[in-house]
């Protein structure tokens, strides 16, 4: 091979592994959804193509955070339970971590994103649904929500020290520590990719505002109800986590706590009751 | 009475409501209203057909007359649109009503063999001293409509649709319908760009393309004459764009790895460039691609400029620094400002239209046409024509000393394999 071929190669693919392209499967799947009348029985022979991809979604969707009664036992018993749309974002969330730029350290990461995942959708039955904020929405929000983080890593390479200033600080919002180091924020980021991966709208306010905590409090019109049920139901499963782990501390819980408790109609005294039942969950199918 | 769910049909429930509000007036507790509407269920009755979906009406129905209270009345007023009288209530009454309606409605339900999960929106009118009926039930649909724009699966309070939602702009029913076509194409993937050639006079060589946004639901195209005046006025033009600018990147960048230097021109609109975090945007577009901003030009309106706020210089700012050239789109239409060429640092000038329809026997037009193409290269600005369509017309631009053309005559807007094909056909 010529030496400028390869050279040309080598270079299109480290800047392929840097952009997250949309994943062809949900490419595929928006097309089926777009037509007058979607097929599922199509749909689902897409989705069972992918061996790897169709046994992940069994498995979210058969998972106690689901809150399904029913097993699914085929793709198509899970195209059916969750419908179209919930099919698309859940199968998001399990080819995310395959496109995003590879980090060292980002396994900690990625388990992490994964057990505040399943923590939110646990709660979003346990508290009670609202405001249509179902299980499955909790979920991947809650999958996608840091999702800006690897991006603003490859492109920032002071992003690492970003965060542990925005983690340390207990008065500036996080994302406002990260625009006084850098131009845009993991928030802005991180909704623009879930735009571009048609997640509903609602996961992509939310990622946008998930540490705006003024317009998370109550009485703040900006944000409508749902998104901020979403917020707040991920901001308590990352604090029950971190209870739960003793790891990444970060001051969210100091910024947004009181705000999350109140829009969820809890008290600080349901915490520890809702701890123990996500400590049960997470034990229950740990891996 | 209406056939399918035994409810009062749209006359009875008027007529209910006139006796209840004199009821109320005599006894003084409040008469709530709450208007239901069934989520989605357009695309219920198209993926099931219409039998299935008046059965789903007909079992919705029956779980609404089951948690119904005692001088409850229950009306159907649409085809999906039920209607609650709830005598003697009051705000939380009403509300917790809603919450018991949205629940059950909500539980999963069987069509054949495939299972939904059906959703409600609730909109609530509390009915004040001496409103009319008609008045009464106005509020508590707009309530609905509101929620239902909210996502849905939600109820909203009449009178706090301000609070709850976007700053009020009531919109006509096909615009609504409009509206949540858009909102499906941006979770659906129903919207796609495509690309319009800029050729220069020069060498015929690519100026640039321009991303022309397209809207497709469920098979069928919406018109952009429809969906950007909507987008507009719902604010959800500020998502679209959003979305354009990502994909027009990932456009340039997926060329650039074909070895193609394009730049590609997005409208940008007055919304986004006075919504929160646009600076932010445009570096997230770089985040998230590897294109260089000087490959994404932005094409702003020129009736941006005759109100110029602190908020959009500020941006404009922001922009031209991290590097993203500008261009001044449909220029003549509006109150062509020389002030703001001289003060605003966009590198491209685009004549609208308007003044190359009449070319080239209207020697008004050509006069405009050549006095500004000249201003405009004074101040260090490439002249772009667009809507060319014949070759008179392009001749006498070129006459006229114009740069670059874009029009019918040199490409209509090509979707992105066609554009592959059109940009392999020029390398051939």
């Amino acid at each position: 091979m010529e030496t400028a071929e390869f050279e040309t190669q080598l270079l299109a693919s480290i800047r392929q592994i840097g952009i997250p392209p949309r994943p062809v499967i949900l490419e595929k799947i928006a097309l089926e959804m777009r037509r007058d009348e979607p097929d599922l029985i199509t749909l689902a022979r897409i989705i069972s193509a992918d061996v790897s991809i169709s046994g992940s979604l069994l498995k979210v969707v058969n998972s106690p955070y689901f809150g399904y009664r029913t097993k699914a036992r085929t793709v198509q018993d899970a195209l059916t339970m969750l419908g179209l749309a919930n099919t698309a974002s859940t199968i998001a969330t399990i080819v995310l971590r395959n496109v995003l730029p590879p980090m060292p350290a980002m396994e900690r990461f990625w388990d992490a994103s994964a057990r505040v995942a399943e923590i939110s959708g646990w709660l979003a039955q346990e508290i009670g649904r609202k405001d249509g904020v179902r299980s499955e929405d909790a979920y991947t929000f809650s999958l996608f929500r840091d999702c800006g983080i690897p991006i603003m890593m490859r492109k920032f390479p002071q992003y690492i020290e970003t965060l542990a200033i925005a983690n340390a600080d207990t008065e500036r919002a996080f994302t406002e520590v990260e625009e006084s180091r850098h131009p845009t924020n993991h928030a802005v980021v991180g909704s623009l990719l879930g735009q571009s991966w048609w997640l509903p709208e609602n996961t992509c306010q939310a990622i946008r505002h998930h540490h705006d905590f003024v317009s998370i409090r109550a009485g703040a019109g900006a944000l409508s109800p749902t998104v901020r049920r979403l917020i707040a139901l991920s901001q308590l499963a990352e604090r029950i986590d971190q209870e739960m782990t003793g790891q990444n501390q970060s001051c969210e819980w100091h910024k947004m706590g009181e705000a999350c408790l109140e829009l969820l109609d809890l008290s600080a005294a349901d915490l520890p009751a809702l701890q123990a039942g996500a400590s049960e969950l997470m034990r229950g199918h740990a891996p | 009475m209406d056939g399918l769910t035994g409810f009062l049909d749209r006359n009875e429930c008027l007529h209910a409501l006139t006796t209840s509000i004199a009821d109320a007036q005599a006894s003084a507790p409040a008469l709530a209203v709450l208007w239901v509407g069934i989520d989605r269920f357009r695309q219920i009755n198209a993926s099931f057909g219409h039998r299935a979906g008046d059965n789903v009406l007909a079992q919705l129905a029956y779980r609404l007359r089951s948690r119904a209270k005692v001088g409850d009345r229950l009306a159907r007023i649409g085809g999906d649109e039920f209607v609650v009288l709830l005598p003697d209530s009051h705000p939380s009454l009403s509300t917790a009503a809603a919450e018991r309606i949205l629940s059950v409605l909500s539980e999963p339900l069987e069509i054949g063999d495939v299972r939904i999960r059906p959703s409600a929106s609730v909109g609530i009118a509390l009915a004040q001293a001496g409103e009319a009926p008609e008045s009464l039930l106005e509020r508590a649909d707009r309530a609905m409509v509101i929620a239902k724009e909210l996502g849905g699966s939600q109820y909203v309070n009449s009178g706090d649709e301000r609070q709850a939602g976007r700053s009020g702009n009531l919109l006509a029913r096909e615009e609504l319908a409009i509206e949540e076509q858009l909102h499906e194409a941006l979770e659906m993937g129903g919207l796609s760009l495509n690309y319009q050639p800029i050729l220069n006079t020069r060498d015929g060589g690519i100026e640039a393309l321009e991303a022309l946004m397209r809207c497709n639901v469920r098979g069928q195209a919406i018109s952009p004459a429809h969906f950007i005046p909507v987008a507009e006025k719902t604010g959800l033009i500020v998502r679209l764009g959003e979305w354009t600018l990502l994909t027009a990147a990932r456009l340039v960048d997926r060329l650039a790895l074909e070895g193609r230097q394009v730049k590609v021109a997005v409208n940008v609109s007055r919304a986004q460039l006075t919504a929160p975090k646009f600076k932010q945007t445009l570096y997230a577009v770089l985040a998230c691609s590897d294109v260089s901003p000087a490959s994404l030009e932005l094409e702003l309106t020129e009736s941006l400029f005759m109100d110029m706020s602190t908020v959009v210089r500020n941006n404009l700012d922001a922009a031209l620094e991290a590097g993203f050239p500008l261009a001044i789109d449909d220029f003549g239409t509006g109150y062509s400002c020389l002030a703001y060429l001289k003060d605003l640092p966009a590198r491209k000038l685009k004549l609208d239209r308007a003044f190359i329809v009449g070319l080239p026997e209207d020697k008004k037009s050509f006069a405009i046409v050549r006095t500004v193409t000249q201003l405009a290269r004074d101040l260090g600005m490439t002249v772009v024509a667009e809507g060319v369509e014949t070759q008179a017309q392009y001749d006498s631009l070129c006459a006229a000393g114009v740069d670059a053309i874009q029009g019918f005559l040199l490409c209509r807007p090509l979707t992105e394999p066609a554009l592959d094909t059109w940009l392999q056909g020029r390398q051939g």
